[in-house]
Protein backbone atom coordinates (compact mmCIF):
# COMPACT_ATOMS: atom_id res chain seq x y z
CA UNK A 1 0.00 0.00 0.00
CA UNK A 2 1.05 2.99 -0.71
CA UNK A 3 1.91 6.28 2.04
CA UNK A 4 -1.02 8.22 2.50
CA UNK A 5 -0.32 11.82 1.73
CA UNK A 6 1.81 13.92 3.87
CA UNK A 7 -1.38 15.72 5.22
CA UNK A 8 -2.83 13.09 6.04
CA UNK A 9 0.00 11.58 8.49
CA UNK A 10 -0.15 12.52 12.05
CA UNK A 11 2.49 15.39 13.12
CA UNK A 12 4.86 13.94 15.38
CA UNK A 13 8.20 15.85 14.54
CA UNK A 14 8.63 19.51 15.47
CA UNK A 15 9.89 22.22 12.78
CA UNK A 16 13.18 21.68 10.68
CA UNK A 17 15.77 22.60 13.06
CA UNK A 18 16.52 26.32 11.83
CA UNK A 19 19.86 27.98 12.44
CA UNK A 20 20.69 31.62 12.85
CA UNK A 21 24.04 32.15 11.01
CA UNK A 22 25.03 35.59 12.24
CA UNK A 23 27.87 38.57 11.62
CA UNK A 24 27.83 41.73 13.56
CA UNK A 25 29.61 45.16 13.25
CA UNK A 26 28.48 49.29 13.91
CA UNK A 27 28.61 52.07 11.63
CA UNK A 28 29.19 55.58 12.99
CA UNK A 29 26.75 58.05 12.32
CA UNK A 30 28.50 59.92 9.74
CA UNK A 31 29.23 57.29 7.40
CA UNK A 32 25.77 55.84 7.85
CA UNK A 33 25.00 57.27 4.29
CA UNK A 34 27.86 55.39 2.39
CA UNK A 35 26.94 52.51 4.02
CA UNK A 36 23.19 52.78 3.08
CA UNK A 37 24.30 53.71 -0.62
CA UNK A 38 26.67 50.88 -1.25
CA UNK A 39 23.78 48.37 0.21
CA UNK A 40 21.40 49.60 -2.12
CA UNK A 41 24.05 48.71 -4.70
CA UNK A 42 24.82 45.25 -3.34
CA UNK A 43 21.15 44.44 -2.29
CA UNK A 44 18.19 42.90 -4.13
CA UNK A 45 16.70 45.41 -5.54
CA UNK A 46 13.60 47.14 -3.33
CA UNK A 47 12.16 50.04 -2.23
CA UNK A 48 14.16 50.92 1.01
CA UNK A 49 12.63 49.76 4.06
CA UNK A 50 12.46 51.05 7.19
CA UNK A 51 11.19 49.38 10.55
CA UNK A 52 10.56 50.72 13.94
CA UNK A 53 10.77 47.96 16.27
CA UNK A 54 9.77 47.82 20.43
CA UNK A 55 11.59 44.52 21.77
CA UNK A 56 11.23 42.91 24.64
CA UNK A 57 13.47 40.31 26.11
CA UNK A 58 11.59 38.16 28.95
CA UNK A 59 13.75 35.35 31.14
CA UNK A 60 12.40 32.30 33.40
CA UNK A 61 14.61 31.25 35.89
CA UNK A 62 15.05 27.92 37.07
CA UNK A 63 16.51 26.35 39.64
CA UNK A 64 19.66 25.46 37.17
CA UNK A 65 21.79 28.23 36.33
CA UNK A 66 20.84 29.48 32.99
CA UNK A 67 17.59 31.74 32.22
CA UNK A 68 15.57 30.40 29.73
CA UNK A 69 15.58 33.48 27.51
CA UNK A 70 12.65 34.62 25.13
CA UNK A 71 12.76 37.50 22.80
CA UNK A 72 9.61 39.06 21.92
CA UNK A 73 9.55 41.67 19.41
CA UNK A 74 6.45 44.08 17.70
CA UNK A 75 6.55 47.26 15.40
CA UNK A 76 5.72 50.08 16.01
CA UNK A 77 5.34 51.31 12.73
CA UNK A 78 2.80 48.69 12.10
CA UNK A 79 0.59 48.44 15.32
CA UNK A 80 -1.68 45.61 13.96
CA UNK A 81 0.68 43.41 13.03
CA UNK A 82 1.20 40.77 14.98
CA UNK A 83 3.99 39.93 17.67
CA UNK A 84 7.14 38.10 17.03
CA UNK A 85 8.62 35.36 19.35
CA UNK A 86 11.86 34.44 18.66
CA UNK A 87 13.63 32.14 21.00
CA UNK A 88 17.39 31.92 20.51
CA UNK A 89 20.01 29.12 21.33
CA UNK A 90 23.19 29.44 22.82
CA UNK A 91 26.05 29.90 20.07
CA UNK A 92 27.19 26.45 18.62
CA UNK A 93 30.82 25.63 19.47
CA UNK A 94 31.81 24.46 16.49
CA UNK A 95 35.48 24.38 14.94
CA UNK A 96 37.16 27.90 15.23
CA UNK A 97 37.02 28.06 11.00
CA UNK A 98 33.13 28.80 10.36
CA UNK A 99 33.12 32.44 10.16
CA UNK A 100 29.90 33.57 11.29
CA UNK A 101 27.92 32.54 14.73
CA UNK A 102 25.55 29.84 14.44
CA UNK A 103 22.91 29.01 16.90
CA UNK A 104 19.65 27.57 17.41
CA UNK A 105 16.69 29.93 16.05
CA UNK A 106 13.16 29.28 16.51
CA UNK A 107 10.57 31.86 14.99
CA UNK A 108 7.00 32.21 16.37
CA UNK A 109 4.09 34.69 15.64
CA UNK A 110 2.12 35.54 18.25
CA UNK A 111 -1.03 38.02 19.11
CA UNK A 112 -1.56 41.05 20.85
CA UNK A 113 -1.88 38.88 24.58
CA UNK A 114 1.53 37.97 24.27
CA UNK A 115 3.46 40.01 27.17
CA UNK A 116 0.52 38.57 29.83
CA UNK A 117 0.78 35.01 28.83
CA UNK A 118 4.09 35.38 28.86
CA UNK A 119 4.12 36.77 32.60
CA UNK A 120 1.46 34.31 33.53
CA UNK A 121 4.14 31.28 32.25
CA UNK A 122 6.45 32.92 34.61
CA UNK A 123 8.58 34.81 32.69
CA UNK A 124 10.08 37.61 33.73
CA UNK A 125 10.87 41.09 31.19
CA UNK A 126 14.45 41.45 31.58
CA UNK A 127 14.95 44.14 29.74
CA UNK A 128 13.48 46.28 26.47
CA UNK A 129 14.46 48.05 23.78
CA UNK A 130 13.34 50.21 20.93
CA UNK A 131 15.38 49.34 16.93
CA UNK A 132 14.55 51.58 13.92
CA UNK A 133 16.52 51.47 10.83
CA UNK A 134 16.71 49.72 7.53
CA UNK A 135 16.57 46.18 6.49
CA UNK A 136 17.97 45.10 3.25
CA UNK A 137 18.11 41.69 1.34
CA UNK A 138 20.19 39.64 -0.78
CA UNK A 139 18.93 36.32 -2.06
CA UNK A 140 18.49 34.56 1.73
CA UNK A 141 20.75 36.75 3.37
CA UNK A 142 19.20 39.55 5.46
CA UNK A 143 21.28 42.86 6.29
CA UNK A 144 19.87 45.12 9.49
CA UNK A 145 20.85 48.65 9.71
CA UNK A 146 19.82 49.85 12.87
CA UNK A 147 19.55 52.31 16.10
CA UNK A 148 18.98 50.92 19.40
CA UNK A 149 17.30 53.54 21.76
CA UNK A 150 16.81 52.74 25.26
CA UNK A 151 13.19 53.26 27.13
CA UNK A 152 13.45 55.48 30.21
CA UNK A 153 10.12 54.71 31.57
CA UNK A 154 9.68 51.08 31.52
CA UNK A 155 6.37 50.67 28.74
CA UNK A 156 6.64 54.33 27.46
CA UNK A 157 7.92 53.96 23.71
CA UNK A 158 8.25 57.39 23.05
CA UNK A 159 10.89 58.17 25.56
CA UNK A 160 13.63 57.25 24.14
CA UNK A 161 16.98 57.65 24.08
CA UNK A 162 19.41 56.85 21.80
CA UNK A 163 22.51 54.28 23.35
CA UNK A 164 25.34 54.89 21.21
CA UNK A 165 26.47 57.31 18.31
CA UNK A 166 26.85 53.98 16.23
CA UNK A 167 24.61 52.13 14.29
CA UNK A 168 24.57 48.50 14.98
CA UNK A 169 24.90 46.25 11.60
CA UNK A 170 23.92 42.49 11.17
CA UNK A 171 24.18 40.36 8.35
CA UNK A 172 22.08 37.63 9.02
CA UNK A 173 20.37 34.17 7.13
CA UNK A 174 18.16 31.34 8.58
CA UNK A 175 19.18 27.81 7.10
CA UNK A 176 18.72 24.56 8.42
CA UNK A 177 21.42 22.96 10.28
CA UNK A 178 24.88 21.69 8.83
CA UNK A 179 24.79 24.27 5.40
CA UNK A 180 28.63 25.74 5.67
CA UNK A 181 27.96 27.04 2.45
CA UNK A 182 26.09 29.92 4.20
CA UNK A 183 28.77 31.14 6.05
CA UNK A 184 31.24 31.20 3.18
CA UNK A 185 28.49 33.20 1.19
CA UNK A 186 28.09 35.67 4.73
CA UNK A 187 31.69 36.32 4.59
CA UNK A 188 32.39 37.15 1.02
CA UNK A 189 29.54 39.24 1.42
CA UNK A 190 30.95 41.04 4.38
CA UNK A 191 34.29 41.61 3.04
CA UNK A 192 32.70 43.99 0.12
CA UNK A 193 31.77 46.17 3.18
CA UNK A 194 35.08 47.00 4.30
CA UNK A 195 36.25 49.12 5.00
CA UNK A 196 33.00 51.08 6.09
CA UNK A 197 31.93 48.55 8.49
CA UNK A 198 33.82 45.61 9.64
CA UNK A 199 31.22 42.64 9.97
CA UNK A 200 32.41 39.88 12.66
CA UNK A 201 31.88 36.85 15.11
CA UNK A 202 31.62 38.48 17.60
CA UNK A 203 30.58 35.72 20.64
CA UNK A 204 28.19 37.57 22.79
CA UNK A 205 29.58 35.64 25.65
CA UNK A 206 32.52 37.02 25.73
CA UNK A 207 31.61 40.62 26.17
CA UNK A 208 30.33 39.58 29.49
CA UNK A 209 32.13 41.75 32.01
CA UNK B 1 66.86 56.22 -62.92
CA UNK B 2 63.89 58.16 -64.03
CA UNK B 3 61.79 54.51 -64.51
CA UNK B 4 62.56 53.54 -61.01
CA UNK B 5 61.47 56.76 -59.55
CA UNK B 6 58.17 56.74 -61.47
CA UNK B 7 57.52 52.93 -60.02
CA UNK B 8 58.40 53.99 -56.31
CA UNK B 9 55.97 56.60 -57.58
CA UNK B 10 53.03 54.51 -58.72
CA UNK B 11 53.79 52.01 -55.54
CA UNK B 12 53.34 55.11 -52.98
CA UNK B 13 50.34 56.03 -54.96
CA UNK B 14 49.05 52.69 -54.67
CA UNK B 15 49.60 52.09 -50.58
CA UNK B 16 48.36 55.63 -50.49
CA UNK B 17 44.90 55.24 -52.18
CA UNK B 18 44.65 51.86 -50.40
CA UNK B 19 45.37 53.82 -46.62
CA UNK B 20 42.88 56.21 -47.54
CA UNK B 21 40.13 53.72 -48.59
CA UNK B 22 40.67 52.31 -45.28
CA UNK B 23 40.05 55.33 -43.59
CA UNK B 24 36.88 56.53 -45.88
CA UNK B 25 35.33 52.80 -44.69
CA UNK B 26 35.87 53.71 -41.16
CA UNK B 27 34.53 56.84 -41.38
CA UNK B 28 31.53 55.36 -43.42
CA UNK B 29 30.62 53.00 -40.94
CA UNK B 30 31.40 55.30 -37.52
CA UNK B 31 29.22 57.54 -39.26
CA UNK B 32 26.10 55.30 -40.00
CA UNK B 33 26.84 54.16 -36.48
CA UNK B 34 26.13 57.49 -34.86
CA UNK B 35 23.41 58.20 -37.34
CA UNK B 36 21.44 55.19 -37.24
CA UNK B 37 22.04 53.45 -34.21
CA UNK B 38 22.62 56.43 -31.54
CA UNK B 39 20.38 55.04 -29.04
CA UNK B 40 22.43 52.01 -28.70
CA UNK B 41 25.82 53.59 -28.79
CA UNK B 42 28.17 53.24 -25.95
CA UNK B 43 30.82 55.45 -25.14
CA UNK B 44 33.93 52.98 -25.52
CA UNK B 45 32.51 51.62 -28.68
CA UNK B 46 32.55 55.40 -30.11
CA UNK B 47 36.56 55.47 -28.33
CA UNK B 48 37.05 52.06 -30.54
CA UNK B 49 36.16 53.96 -33.86
CA UNK B 50 38.23 56.77 -32.91
CA UNK B 51 40.85 54.80 -32.37
CA UNK B 52 40.44 53.22 -35.22
CA UNK B 53 41.17 56.00 -37.08
CA UNK B 54 43.66 57.35 -35.48
CA UNK B 55 45.44 53.98 -36.05
CA UNK B 56 44.43 54.67 -39.56
CA UNK B 57 45.96 57.91 -39.78
CA UNK B 58 48.70 57.04 -38.35
CA UNK B 59 50.00 54.69 -40.71
CA UNK B 60 48.72 57.05 -43.45
CA UNK B 61 51.80 59.74 -41.56
CA UNK B 62 54.13 56.32 -41.25
CA UNK B 63 53.99 55.74 -45.27
CA UNK B 64 54.34 59.44 -45.97
CA UNK B 65 57.79 59.62 -44.07
CA UNK B 66 58.88 56.53 -45.46
CA UNK B 67 62.41 56.81 -46.99
CA UNK B 68 61.19 55.05 -50.22
CA UNK B 69 57.79 57.45 -50.70
CA UNK B 70 59.43 60.20 -53.04
CA UNK B 71 58.42 63.66 -52.45
CA UNK B 72 55.26 64.38 -53.49
CA UNK B 73 55.50 68.16 -53.20
CA UNK B 74 57.76 67.91 -56.52
CA UNK B 75 54.58 66.21 -58.35
CA UNK B 76 52.10 68.89 -59.80
CA UNK B 77 48.51 68.36 -60.91
CA UNK B 78 47.36 70.42 -63.30
CA UNK B 79 43.92 69.74 -64.32
CA UNK B 80 43.86 69.73 -68.58
CA UNK B 81 40.51 69.47 -69.41
CA UNK B 82 37.19 70.70 -66.83
CA UNK B 83 33.90 70.37 -68.58
CA UNK B 84 30.05 71.01 -66.70
CA UNK B 85 28.96 67.47 -68.27
CA UNK B 86 28.87 64.68 -66.18
CA UNK B 87 31.22 62.08 -66.38
CA UNK B 88 30.35 58.74 -65.99
CA UNK B 89 33.65 57.15 -65.41
CA UNK B 90 34.48 59.68 -62.60
CA UNK B 91 31.41 59.44 -61.16
CA UNK B 92 31.61 55.49 -61.06
CA UNK B 93 35.43 55.68 -59.58
CA UNK B 94 34.24 58.29 -57.03
CA UNK B 95 31.54 56.34 -55.62
CA UNK B 96 28.83 59.07 -56.82
CA UNK B 97 30.65 61.74 -55.10
CA UNK B 98 32.42 63.49 -57.94
CA UNK B 99 29.72 63.41 -61.25
CA UNK B 100 31.09 66.48 -62.91
CA UNK B 101 34.80 67.35 -63.55
CA UNK B 102 34.35 71.25 -63.45
CA UNK B 103 35.13 74.60 -62.29
CA UNK B 104 33.07 74.39 -58.69
CA UNK B 105 35.37 71.56 -57.68
CA UNK B 106 38.62 71.89 -58.96
CA UNK B 107 39.43 74.52 -56.22
CA UNK B 108 38.40 72.19 -53.44
CA UNK B 109 39.97 68.96 -54.72
CA UNK B 110 42.87 69.89 -56.37
CA UNK B 111 44.14 72.45 -53.32
CA UNK B 112 47.84 72.67 -52.13
CA UNK B 113 47.82 75.56 -49.96
CA UNK B 114 45.88 75.67 -46.99
CA UNK B 115 42.77 77.95 -46.35
CA UNK B 116 43.76 81.84 -46.01
CA UNK B 117 42.78 81.77 -42.55
CA UNK B 118 44.84 78.56 -41.97
CA UNK B 119 48.08 80.73 -43.60
CA UNK B 120 47.83 83.79 -41.34
CA UNK B 121 47.91 81.86 -38.24
CA UNK B 122 50.48 79.44 -39.60
CA UNK B 123 52.35 82.71 -39.95
CA UNK B 124 51.50 83.83 -36.52
CA UNK B 125 52.86 81.16 -34.78
CA UNK B 126 55.96 81.02 -36.52
CA UNK B 127 56.48 84.62 -36.01
CA UNK B 128 56.17 84.18 -32.31
CA UNK B 129 58.64 81.34 -32.33
CA UNK B 130 61.60 83.01 -33.82
CA UNK B 131 60.50 85.71 -31.82
CA UNK B 132 60.59 84.51 -28.33
CA UNK B 133 64.75 82.75 -29.03
CA UNK B 134 66.03 79.45 -29.17
CA UNK B 135 66.70 78.97 -25.24
CA UNK B 136 63.38 80.07 -24.23
CA UNK B 137 62.01 77.90 -26.49
CA UNK B 138 64.67 75.34 -25.92
CA UNK B 139 63.54 75.73 -22.06
CA UNK B 140 59.70 75.27 -22.90
CA UNK B 141 60.03 72.56 -24.63
CA UNK B 142 62.11 70.92 -22.10
CA UNK B 143 59.36 71.95 -19.55
CA UNK B 144 56.36 70.17 -21.65
CA UNK B 145 58.39 67.31 -21.50
CA UNK B 146 58.99 66.85 -18.33
CA UNK B 147 55.24 67.18 -17.52
CA UNK B 148 54.13 64.47 -19.78
CA UNK B 149 56.60 61.99 -18.78
CA UNK B 150 55.14 62.83 -15.11
CA UNK B 151 51.57 62.39 -16.49
CA UNK B 152 52.60 59.14 -17.91
CA UNK B 153 54.49 57.75 -14.69
CA UNK B 154 51.49 57.95 -13.12
CA UNK B 155 49.44 56.37 -15.37
CA UNK B 156 51.43 53.87 -16.03
CA UNK B 157 52.70 53.00 -11.97
CA UNK B 158 51.04 49.65 -10.53
CA UNK B 159 47.79 50.40 -8.34
CA UNK B 160 49.32 49.60 -5.78
CA UNK B 161 50.38 52.81 -5.29
CA UNK B 162 47.37 54.26 -5.92
CA UNK B 163 45.50 52.24 -3.37
CA UNK B 164 47.98 53.07 -0.46
CA UNK B 165 47.38 56.41 -1.00
CA UNK B 166 43.82 56.16 -0.97
CA UNK B 167 44.13 53.87 2.27
CA UNK B 168 46.06 56.53 4.24
CA UNK B 169 43.18 59.10 3.26
CA UNK B 170 40.71 56.95 4.87
CA UNK B 171 42.69 56.03 7.95
CA UNK B 172 42.24 59.64 8.76
CA UNK B 173 38.23 59.08 8.69
CA UNK B 174 36.95 55.68 10.28
CA UNK B 175 33.61 54.88 9.82
CA UNK B 176 33.32 52.40 12.64
CA UNK B 177 34.08 52.67 16.47
CA UNK B 178 34.79 49.10 17.90
CA UNK B 179 34.15 49.94 21.25
CA UNK B 180 30.77 50.70 20.11
CA UNK B 181 30.45 47.48 18.18
CA UNK B 182 31.05 45.67 21.50
CA UNK B 183 28.66 48.11 23.16
CA UNK B 184 25.98 47.25 20.91
CA UNK B 185 26.16 43.86 20.75
CA UNK B 186 26.01 43.14 24.39
CA UNK B 187 23.12 45.68 24.32
CA UNK B 188 21.16 43.05 22.24
CA UNK B 189 22.75 39.77 23.36
CA UNK B 190 22.12 40.39 27.04
CA UNK B 191 21.00 43.49 27.81
CA UNK B 192 24.33 45.70 28.63
CA UNK B 193 23.18 49.15 29.39
CA UNK B 194 19.46 48.34 29.19
CA UNK B 195 18.02 47.45 31.90
CA UNK B 196 15.03 48.71 33.23
CA UNK B 197 14.28 50.72 36.31
CA UNK B 198 18.40 51.14 36.15
CA UNK B 199 20.36 54.03 35.96
CA UNK B 200 21.10 54.83 31.97
CA UNK B 201 25.09 53.81 31.60
CA UNK B 202 26.31 50.06 30.77
CA UNK B 203 28.53 49.91 34.15
CA UNK B 204 25.80 50.65 36.03
CA UNK B 205 23.90 47.19 35.12
CA UNK B 206 25.03 44.21 34.87
CA UNK B 207 22.96 40.79 34.18
CA UNK B 208 20.27 40.78 36.54
CA UNK B 209 20.50 37.17 37.12
CA UNK B 210 23.95 37.71 38.78
CA UNK B 211 23.94 38.87 42.13
CA UNK B 212 20.85 40.07 42.43
CA UNK B 213 20.25 38.95 45.60
CA UNK B 214 21.40 40.86 47.68
CA UNK B 215 20.17 44.11 45.75
CA UNK B 216 16.60 44.62 46.36
CA UNK B 217 14.44 45.53 48.52
CA UNK B 218 15.03 43.86 51.87
CA UNK B 219 11.57 43.93 53.05
CA UNK B 220 11.20 41.56 49.85
CA UNK B 221 13.52 39.08 50.92
CA UNK B 222 12.10 38.85 54.49
CA UNK B 223 8.56 38.17 53.37
CA UNK B 224 9.90 35.42 51.49
CA UNK B 225 12.77 33.87 53.48
CA UNK B 226 9.63 33.51 55.92
CA UNK B 227 7.88 31.47 53.72
CA UNK B 228 10.46 29.46 52.45
CA UNK B 229 11.79 28.75 56.12
CA UNK B 230 15.11 28.94 54.69
CA UNK B 231 15.21 25.73 52.93
CA UNK B 232 17.37 25.44 49.78
CA UNK B 233 14.22 24.62 47.48
CA UNK B 234 13.21 28.04 48.68
CA UNK B 235 16.38 30.18 47.32
CA UNK B 236 14.80 29.93 44.09
CA UNK B 237 11.76 31.83 44.96
CA UNK B 238 13.39 35.24 46.60
CA UNK B 239 14.95 35.49 43.33
CA UNK B 240 11.87 35.20 41.23
CA UNK B 241 10.19 37.11 43.54
CA UNK B 242 12.30 40.42 43.46
CA UNK B 243 12.20 40.67 40.08
CA UNK B 244 8.77 40.89 40.53
CA UNK B 245 8.60 43.24 42.78
CA UNK B 246 10.41 45.42 40.48
CA UNK B 247 7.68 44.60 38.10
CA UNK B 248 5.45 45.91 40.79
CA UNK B 249 3.79 42.89 41.31
CA UNK B 250 3.18 41.40 45.00
CA UNK B 251 4.92 37.77 44.78
CA UNK B 252 1.89 35.28 44.88
CA UNK B 253 1.75 33.13 47.43
CA UNK B 254 0.84 30.06 45.46
CA UNK B 255 4.08 30.32 44.17
CA UNK B 256 6.02 30.20 47.62
CA UNK B 257 3.60 27.17 48.71
CA UNK B 258 5.10 24.96 45.75
CA UNK B 259 8.68 25.34 46.38
CA UNK B 260 8.25 24.75 50.15
CA UNK B 261 5.77 21.75 49.41
CA UNK B 262 8.78 20.27 46.93
CA UNK B 263 11.75 20.61 49.77
CA UNK B 264 9.62 19.00 52.24
CA UNK B 265 9.25 15.92 50.20
CA UNK B 266 12.74 15.22 50.83
CA UNK B 267 13.22 15.03 54.75
CA UNK B 268 16.50 14.42 55.02
CA UNK B 269 18.53 17.33 52.89
CA UNK B 270 19.00 20.22 54.53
Amino acid sequence: MEAPPVTVMPVTGGTINMMEYLLQGSVLDQALDSLLHRLRGLCDNMEPETFTDHELVYLLKGQQGNPFILRARRSLSHPTAPWHLRYLGQPEVGDKSRHTLVRNCVDVAASHSLPEFLNEMGFRMDHEFVSNGHIFRKGAMKIVVSKLSRILVPGNTENTEHLSLSYLVELSVLAPAGQDTVSEDMRSFAEQLKPLVHLEKIDPSKQRH
Amino acid sequence: MFQREEKQLEASVESLISRVAHVKNALHSFIYKLENEYERLTWPSVLDNFALLSGQLNTINKLLRNEKTPSFRNQVIIPLLLSPDRDEDLAKLTEQRVPVFSHEIVPDYLRTKPDPEVEEQEKQLSAEAARIGPDVAQKQIQTLNKLCSNLLEKLSNPREDRDAENAAMRQSKPSFNPTDTNALVSAVAFGKGLSKCRPPGPVAAGHQGQGSMMSGGPTLQQVTIGGGSGQQAGMGGPVAQQQQGQTGKMPSSIKTNIKSASGSMHPYTR
